[in-house]
């Protein structure tokens, strides 16, 4: 019964910049062990309604539910306490520092605390960071190689796991295949099926519907801020892709 | 016939260029204060590497050496610090005005230059961090700022002549020798408690070495051959052995030498070892990223600010101390010299990278271009165009080898 109940609702989410309206109402729903693909033209309204439901924006209107809880999300503190993860695109890493720092950054595990600071618990963390990438199938040589040493995709795997890494109920996945070589994002969506094998569920905005339509079980379309399409991803790619394609452009509007 | 046609030593000799130019930013600079002190001992016939010149540069070279490692975490954090030289100064004044006008002891009056310290920090920190303006312009008015404060404090009387002897022992004492030992055989008028932390420091040096060297073999990572760690080990062993000497065939260790000692582990231990840190280097690297894993920005920023304001006091005290006094231009142009050593010691102007070991070897490349040339009798005309031929060149050198590693990956 519990898996009746969707891990995020989101209902009639409206949200204004100035005299923009940039939602103008949109519901979302994610089921447990989904992954759904959210797409849309620039300025549909994708990264503010993620970022709505990441605690870095606050709707004008609307509620959230999460496993059917009513919650109230006023910052990404709010957000990480309720398990959803953003992963934004490029901004995610800090190349100066070494795998192992940067899977913990900003909840390093500590030995020994005197208020907010404390000794590092190097060892702990390496461990886990080692664990971390062997159950993901991500391979590197060592998890103390400094991240600017890493190729393109072995930076988004790193990203993509720590944002999974603590227990995350949900991932928000910020264009996780933009400026990746073509090898490099099979193996990202590789990471993305391992995921879901291991129950994730994941929210991924992406401008490749090739991408989303590999790995996503449902796909939701918004237009002006408004959701224009919301269908389960089925068929050969090309007459998915034409169907979609029909809703971004605005050929096509016949959602109730 | 070639030249070499052992075939092992000519593996040893490719082993160690591939290992030279692969550390050559972490050399680059060793190799240059060993350059540098080679040539002033030649010029000045020996004097540069006298016991009693090595001991000045060391106390000379204190004042310079905290401001650099206060300057290399605002550096890592991508800003930079110019209002530090004079807010040195400032504080410098204060104190002495403090133990010479008002009758206030001398630990009180170093706690009320430190709060100074973190209050001036604070303020730059709420500047940069709170209202974002550039470091490079709030520092800049920091700098006009506390050069009139200090011109304020030191109105009336010109300099001020500190006469506590507990605050002039800062900067012109040793520390004390163990006087149950004998003084005899190589130990006479030796500083044996100087001789005796010396060797200590060795077999320190030596032990972390070989942790250092197990962890990373642990990793997997490249390491130089075993042959070349134990030369590595034996020079550096043998550099503190001499320094040892040095200073323990005058008066031994000073206080200076002491107090930074006791900030550089200090410092070392919070940028490796802790979460703040982590968090200091995070921001460097990726302000945007570490926001968005839950680190404040803006706390990292008042955090390195108000360390580098408290480090500032404590270069004032040292200084102050030094020349048992505090004068009108106390601290001009230290924020230049402390910038120059965090570059030189290999720090990033792109934030980011930056090591307190480094800022110390600047601060010495530094410190003893300054004191080398004096014994010479250079012109200070010329000095400055050195130290600025140096600076340039340090930067150039960390570029051109950045570069060159991209180029490898």
């Amino acid at each position: 019964m519990i898996d009746r109940v969707p891990v995020v609702k989101m209902c009639n989410i409206k949200k204004n910049f100035g005299g923009v309206q940039a939602l103008k109402g949109v519901d979302l729903v994610l089921h447990h062990n989904e992954i759904l693909g959210l797409v849309g033209d620039n300025a549909a309204g994708k990264s503010t309604l993620m970022k709505i439901l990441s605690g870095a924006y606050i709707p004008d209107e609307g509620e959230i539910f999460i496993e059917g809880k009513k919650i109230n999300m006023a910052s990404s503190r709010d957000a990480h306490h309720y398990g959803i993860e953003m992963l934004y695109q490029d901004l995610a890493l800090a190349n100066n520092l070494d795998v192992v720092a940067n899977v913990f950054m900003g909840r390093e595990k500590m030995n020994f605390k005197i208020g907010d600071i404390g000794i590092l618990d190097e060892h702990y963390m390496e461990r886990e960071t080692e664990r971390l990438l062997d159950r993901l199938k991500i391979d590197l040589a060592s998890v103390r190689l400094k991240v600017e040493s890493l190729s393109g995709g072995q930076r988004q795997a790193i990203a993509i796991a720590r944002a999974t890494a603590f227990n995350a109920r949900v991932t928000i996945m910020d264009e996780p295949t933009a400026a990746l070589s073509v090898a490099a994002i099979k193996k990202v969506l590789d990471l993305v099926k391992e995921l879901k094998k291991q129950g994730n569920s994941i929210i991924i905005i992406s401008h490749r519907i090739e991408d989303i339509y590999q790995v996503s079980d449902r796909m939701i379309v918004l237009r002006q801020g408004r959701k224009v399409c919301d269908t389960r991803v089925t068929g050969d790619i090309d007459t998915f892709r034409e169907h979609v394609v029909a809703y971004i452009i605005g050929a096509r509007d016949d959602y109730a | 016939m070639p030249l070499i046609n052992n075939p092992e030593e000519t593996a040893l000799i490719k082993s160690a260029n591939k290992i030279l130019q692969e550390n050559i930013r972490e050399w680059g600079m060793y190799i240059a204060l060993l350059v540098i002190i080679i040539i002033f001992t030649i010029t000045t016939k020996g004097v540069f590497l006298s016991s009693r010149n090595i001991s000045n540069l060391i106390n000379q070279t204190g004042y310079i050496a905290v401001l650099a490692i206060g300057m290399t975490l605002v550096i890592i954090i991508s800003h930079i610090d110019l209002s530090v030289g004079y807010l040195s100064g400032f504080l410098g004044a204060v104190a002495a005005t403090a133990m010479e006008f008002w009758h206030w002891s001398a630990p009180l009056s170093i706690a009320l230059i430190f709060a100074l310290g973190i209050l001036a920090g604070f303020l730059t920190g709420f500047l940069v961090g709170q209202m974002k303006i550039p470091a490079f312009v709030a520092t800049l008015a920091g700098w006009l700022g506390y050069r009139g404060a200090l011109q304020l404090v030191t109105m009336h009387r010109g300099t001020i002549v500190i006469t506590n002897n507990f605050f002039n022992a800062i900067g012109n004492g040793y520390i004390p020798d163990l006087s149950f030992i004998p003084d005899v055989g190589f130990l006479r008028g030796i500083h044996k408690l100087t001789f005796l932390l010396g060797i200590l420091v060795i077999i320190f040096y030596i032990l972390s070495e070989i942790n250092r060297r197990n962890r990373m073999l642990y990793h997997n990572f490249k390491v130089s051959p075993i042959h070349l760690f134990i030369v590595k080990l034996v020079l550096m062993s043998a550099l503190i052995g001499v320094i040892t000497w040095i200073l323990s065939g005058y008066r031994g260790l000073s206080w200076t030498a002491v107090t930074v000692i006791v900030v550089v582990l200090f410092y070392h231990f919070i940028m490796n070892r802790t979460n703040l840190g982590r968090h200091i280097y995070a921001v460097g690297g990726n302000p945007e990223a570490a926001q968005l894993t839950g680190i404040s920005v803006k706390r990292i920023t008042y955090t390195v600010f108000c360390s580098m304001g408290i480090l500032a006091a404590l270069s004032g005290i040292l200084y102050a101390s030094r020349f048992k006094s505090a004068t009108t231009t106390a601290g001009t142009l230290f924020e230049l010299d402390a910038v120059a050593a965090a570059f030189v010691g290999g720090a990033s102007p792109s934030g980011g990278i930056g090591k307190i070991s480094g800022s110390i070897v600047g601060a010495f490349v530094m410190m003893s271009l300054t004191s080398g040339m004096n014994l010479m009798g250079i012109d200070i005309s010329y000095q400055y165009v050195v130290r600025a031929l140096v600076l340039v060149a340090a930067v150039v050198f960390d570029v051109a080898t950045r570069n060159k590693k991209e180029e490898i990956t």
